[in-house]
């Protein structure tokens, strides 16, 4: 095992600093902006970058509606480079650098309401398509054979299940397991493909989908709603009216405005901590392989010494990372339970 | 920053995926596949209880069979101890019944020999007296062969027979 890891190692070191050397003697000042780099990785582009290059782009379909209300849909092919197209083009600077942009009569620059499948769109539909062949291998087996254990992959997805839904679903949620389960089943799994997507780095993943805020806190939203909806009586009771003294609620409503303050929390919080964990990942191994690049700018000696740090670290925090997506998925997972859960008290003393 | 304000377009999709997939995968899937694996959780806990139990029973059976052995090896040596005094008892009725009959046989030997004796010595007697008879018989014709010593002979003997009155 070491000995396959050191050869590893040392092939990584001889590929990446042999075309670099050459490409560094061409720019001896590295990168420019490594800022923009970092930043335009973790966000979102209207195509998708092909394997191993950054000129030509996977095009994607722009949806969006101009402002007068009309739906135009074209390729992202068609406003690459700085192209303008029907009117829009991808703004290269201001307040909507990066995005999509129109020009309204006034020849004003406005930002049209924009569903394009970018690539983090398109990421997501292949996140949730892997979710669904993963939950679909598991249960066609079950189908097939529903008192047999699955063999090989499906038993490791099997294994997930499990672990999800009776380590924590079930102690969790109590009776109310069967209710909330498939939610946040459907949860874990998505998060936990869109984590190790993310980690992929050519086509089919890449996309920093957990680490963009949208999609942490469309997530979010979702257990707050399902908390708030499906609360008890008793719940409610908690917020408005809890069981403190009497002058912590009547005059001034300290305590229920701090309990309805933490209705919001909750989701917050759940938003934070996955989009922050899995960014940090992500912007850790981008800063490390950019290291490379910027210390290119001292030589061929300290880039490559470089190359051998980089290298090493990004492979450490890369499977860090792998750890993070699953204790990330899980964590989320576990919260989310525990809130619905917190509004399910009492549930049993009604009946 | 681009990161830290939410995208619509984002937020649109990802949320009709999200409720998509709740809806599709919790109305088709896991409620089966939950159900499934717990069927076989119990399936599972219902066999190893079931082994258990059949080891119980394999272990409390043979608890029974030694038992039954060591009785019937109880039983075995009570029945050959019986059996042992049985045969001495009845080698020792035996005996003492040989030996009734055994004297109960010499008894009539003896008896017999007696009474075989006494014959013959009655027989003996009788064979002596009349021996005597005829030897006297034939002293008595010698010495009786003239009427003197005849009518002399009678003379004591009734001598004899008056004395002895």
């Amino acid at each position: 095992m070491k000995k396959v890891l050191s050869i590893l190692l040392t092939l990584m070191m001889a590929l990446s600093v042999a075309p670099f050397a050459a490409q560094a003697s061409d720019h001896s000042s590295g990168v420019e902006d490594p800022k923009g780099i970092i930043f335009e990785h973790l966000g979102d582009t209207y195509g998708w970058a092909a394997p191993f290059s950054h000129s030509t782009y996977i095009p994607l379909p722009i949806i969006v509606r101009d402002c007068n209300g009309d739906w135009h849909v074209f390729s992202s092919a068609r406003v690459e480079h700085g192209a303008t197209y029907d009117g829009f083009k991808i703004s290269s600077e201001g307040e909507y650098k990066g995005k999509l942009v129109g020009t309204d009569a006034n020849g004003a620059e406005y930002r049209p309401l924009d569903i394009s499948i970018t690539k983090n769109v398109a990421a997501l539909f292949i996140s949730a398509l892997v979710v669904v062949l993963c939950v679909m291998s598991i249960y066609r087996w079950y189908k097939k054979n529903p008192l047999k254990a699955p063999r090989k992959g499906t038993a490791f997805l099997e294994l997930i299940v499990e672990f999800v839904y009776s380590s924590v679903v079930r102690p969790t949620l109590g009776k109310n397991a069967k209710k909330f389960g498939p939610y946040l089943l459907t949860v874990f799994f998505l998060i936990l493909i869109m984590n190790l997507l993310g980690l992929i780095v050519i086509f089919p993943g890449g996309a920093n989908l957990t680490g963009n805020i949208a999609v942490t806190l469309v997530l979010a939203l979702f257990t707050f709603f399902i908390t708030n909806v499906f609360g008890t009586k008793h719940y409610w009771k908690e917020v408005f009216w809890p069981d403190v003294p009497l002058w912590l609620k009547f005059p001034l409503p300290i305590m229920p405005m701090i309990e309805l303050f933490g209705l919001f929390t909750k989701p917050a919080a759940l938003t934070i901590r996955l989009f922050a964990n899995m960014m940090g990942g992500h912007i850790i191994v981008l800063v490390l392989t950019l290291l490379i690049f910027i210390f290119g700018a001292f030589g061929a000696a300290a880039m490559g010494v470089t190359t051998v740090v980089s290298v090493a670290f990004s492979l450490f925090m890369l499977l860090l990372d792998t750890l993070v997506s699953f204790i990330q998925a899980f964590v989320f997972t576990m919260l989310s339970a525990l809130f619905i859960s917190m509004a399910q008290e009492g549930h049993g003393e009604e009946i | 920053m681009e990161l830290f304000s939410p995208d619509f377009g984002l937020i649109f999709w990802m949320f009709l995926t999200v409720l998509l997939l709740v809806v599709l995968l919790g109305k088709f899937a896991w409620p089966f596949i939950v159900k499934t694996l717990e069927e076989r959780a119990d399936l599972i806990d219902k066999g190893v209880e079931y082994a258990q139990d059949a080891k119980e029973q394999l272990e409390n059976a043979q608890k029974e069979a030694a038992k039954y052995v060591t009785e019937a090896q109880k039983q075995q040596a009570e029945i050959l101890r019986e059996a042992a005094k049985m045969k001495t008892q009845i080698i020792e009725e035996a005996k003492e019944a040989a030996a009734v009959e055994a004297k109960k046989v010499m008894d009539a030997a003896k008896l017999s020999i007696e009474q075989a004796r006494k014959e013959s010595e009655m027989q003996f007697r009788s064979e002596v007296s009349q021996f005597a008879l005829q030897i006297a018989e034939k002293v008595v014709r010698k010495d009786l062969a003239d009427d003197k010593s005849q009518a002399e002979l009678v003379d004591k003997l009734l001598n004899e027979v008056e004395t002895k009155n």
